[in-house]
């Protein structure tokens, strides 16, 4: 009887993850190796969605638009949130009010900030276009030109988020001990070396993380495309997850959804391995 | 050439009370300084000052005669040795020591030059490839102590340098210490709370107490002449017996301890002449553990008294005796060997010719 105890305490949560987890898991899995379209019974088409995936070409066009995305949202996220965390850390009037101000679009709903953004980038009336008329410069084409539209989510998605990462640095910061900076100073190191030398090989478990959370993140980039731009134009802004949701739930292809989404799944764990290493590899 | 001189410094954190009020204090060229005084007195805020880690609220920092007040730490020529050595945890020895150098732009050469002489000088040389985490405390003092000398500063800040080593460690470094003063001539102020490190290592003592200097002297004058009871209580080992009691009003001079039980004849006495303008007031009465004896010494004025034995402790070259009196404890330093039965008194002399005395209001010396 008392070796059931440990049991029941954990069945609840057990009962979570099956339900949740697992059997979603599983049963994705299973769906990988079929054709289903939720209404009509599953028929088993063994690996054909696999071969399928390799040669559908809008699927690598997702993929890569995926990365493009990341290639400028990443390093923005980093350089951003680190810039505004070191001024947060400075003694500065005001200080609460601006660590708020940072972080409240963070809490704010996706769609809510996308829209704002549609406004702020809109051609004719946006403010970014106003503020380039005013300078006497050419307006941009922010979410029409199928070269720029990916950049223009890339710096939404950064503004939206960059709350939660400057708070991961400013913890971060805080940990540094102050003795080093005070030898660093006897020594006399300018900010910029103090920065360089010693902030920067000190924080580095935070920006191992901040690069791991913002690249997952990044991954499942979806609410802001399908929002302003509905993946396009020409495809050009349509991201991994989303075209995985499309497949699922515009096309019922629910076999060949799946499939996509466990090949994703190994893909970002593969980028993420990479990173790991890399920075195993710094230290 | 380094003098260093403070000129009236105070200091007070952001909107708080001053915690160094008014220190004036000259410091020789080559000589090793030792700031001493108990936790929270203000000794690491004004060897700060110093290094221009914190700002000075008042007065003046001259070096070599040119107020330094504004110029930043690097300008001032000073090194300093944290009291937890602040070594870069993800640089190895060699480049915590090349930092600074490098900063300042020296050729690669010059530096593995200059890094090489300080590692010999300090015996790490085969450690300046370890990073700080897999050295032993001892070791990364040394590094800690290497990175000040490379840079051949004029003046050497100690903050504590030896209180994160272990009791056998910290003799030994006390006494490389004094060798290092010795190879580097340098000017060397260095902050401890402990008074037999400050006795051992400096040229010259600077006693503070809650931001005021109390006494500035060498370590053999603190201990013959302390200008107050404080001083007298920190400096030495055991700590100078003190008896609470007052003078006689009139009559010949006599001193009375409160509970009655101490009564000395100070009349022909050595001090009788500085104690007249004390009579009939509360005044404390201080003798060291040396000067109470079984034999009587070879002075002027002695005092006799039989005293019960409380306690005593056999330290091999000397013993240790305990007594209780009214007002507290007598500590007797007697020779090796002292063997005494329990229950029986022990006769004491008091050389008075070494007593001291200080005014119960205010503590200074009479
Ligand atoms: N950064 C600071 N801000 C405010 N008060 C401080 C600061 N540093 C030290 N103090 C206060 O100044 C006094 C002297 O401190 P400190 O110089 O560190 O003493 P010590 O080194 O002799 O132990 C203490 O009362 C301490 O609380
Ligand atoms: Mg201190």
């Amino acid at each position: 009887m008392k070796k059931q105890i440990p049991y029941w305490l954990v069945s609840p949560y057990l009962l979570y993850f099956a339900v949740f987890v697992a059997f979603p898991v599983a049963f994705s899995v299973v769906l990988t190796f079929h054709s289903w379209n939720i209404i009509s019974p599953m028929t088993f088409v063994g690996l054909d969605n696999y071969r399928r995936l390799f040669s559908d070409r809008l699927f690598w066009q997702a993929i890569y638009n995926t990365l493009r995305f990341l290639l400028v949202h990443i390093p923005l996220q980093i350089v951003v949130a680190l810039a505004l965390a070191e001024f947060l850390n400075q003694k500065i009037r005001g200080q609460a009010f601006f660590r708020g101000a940072f972080f409240l679009p963070v809490i704010v709903s996706g769609v809510v900030v996308t829209i704002l953004w549609q406004q702020l980038l809109g051609f004719n009336a946006g403010i970014l276009n106003r503020g380039l008329t005013a300078l006497s410069l050419p307006r941009v084409a922010w979410l029409e030109e199928p070269g720029i539209a990916m950049y223009a989510i890339a710096l939404m998605a950064t503004w939206k988020n960059v709350g939660l990462y400057v708070i991961l640095f400013l913890v971060g910061l805080q940990t540094v001990p102050v003795q080093y900076y005070e030898a660093a100073d006897m020594e006399g190191a300018t900010a910029w070396q103090k920065f360089r030398y010693i902030t920067l090989p000190m924080i580095n478990p935070t920006i191992f993380m901040v690069v791991v959370l913002s690249t997952i993140g990044g991954f499942s980039l979806f609410i802001e495309p399908y929002i302003m731009t509905e993946g396009g134009p020409l495809n050009s802004t349509l991201s991994a997850v989303m075209y995985i949701y499309k497949q699922a739930f515009q096309y019922y292809h629910m076999g060949y959804s799946a499939t996509l989404g466990f090949f994703f799944a190994l893909l970002i764990l593969g980028v993420v391995a990479i990173q790991k290493r890399y920075v195993e590899q710094e230290n | 050439m380094a003098e260093v001189k403070l000129v009236h410094v105070a200091k007070a954190y952001e909107n708080g009370p001053r915690v160094i009020r008014d220190a004036t204090i000259t410091v020789q060229d080559r000589e090793f300084l030792v700031l001493v005084g108990p936790s929270g007195c203000g000794k690491s805020t004004l060897l700060r000052m110093i290094a221009g880690l914190e700002d000075i609220t008042d007065g003046d920092l001259l070096i070599d005669g040119k107020r330094m007040n504004d110029v930043p730490p690097k300008d001032r020529d000073i090194a300093m040795v944290f009291q937890n050595y602040a070594l870069y945890p993800h640089m190895t020895v060699y480049e915590n020591m090349a930092f600074g150098l490098k900063l300042a732009g020296l050729p690669k050469d010059d530096i593995r030059q200059r890094v090489s002489r300080a590692a010999h000088l300090l015996e790490i040389d085969a450690l300046l490839n370890r990073k700080p985490k897999d050295m032993s405390g001892g070791q990364r003092q040394r590094v800690a102590i290497g990175r000040a000398i490379v840079r051949n500063p004029k003046v050497f800040l100690f903050d504590e340098p030896l209180s994160n080593l272990d009791a056998k460690l910290r003799v030994q470094t006390r006494i490389e210490l004094q060798k290092l003063h010795r190879e580097l001539n340098a000017t060397i102020i260095y902050v401890t709370h402990d008074q037999v490190e400050a006795m051992t290592l400096g040229d010259r003592i600077v006693v503070l107490r809650d931001g005021d200097v109390v006494q500035q002297d060498t370590p053999i004058n603190l201990y013959n002449q302390p200008a107050t009871q404080f001083v007298a209580g920190f400096i030495g080992t055991p700590p100078m017996n003190f008896v609470p009691g007052r003078l006689s009003e009139t009559g010949p001079l006599h001193f009375t301890s409160k509970g009655g039980q101490v009564q000395i004849d100070l009349s022909n006495s050595q001090p009788e002449a500085r104690l007249q303008a004390h009579r009939g007031k509360p005044i404390t009465f201080g003798i060291r553990a040396e000067h109470l004896s079984e034999q009587p010494p070879a002075a002027r004025s002695v005092h006799e008294q039989a005293l019960a034995v409380e306690a005593v402790e056999n330290m091999g070259n000397e013993t240790l005796v305990y007594c209780p009196i009214d007002t507290g404890q007598l500590i007797a330093r007697l020779p090796a060997g002292y063997a005494t039965t329990f229950g029986q008194p022990i006769r004491l002399f008091w050389n008075l010719d070494k007593a001291h005395f200080f005014d119960a209001q205010t503590g200074q010396a009479i």
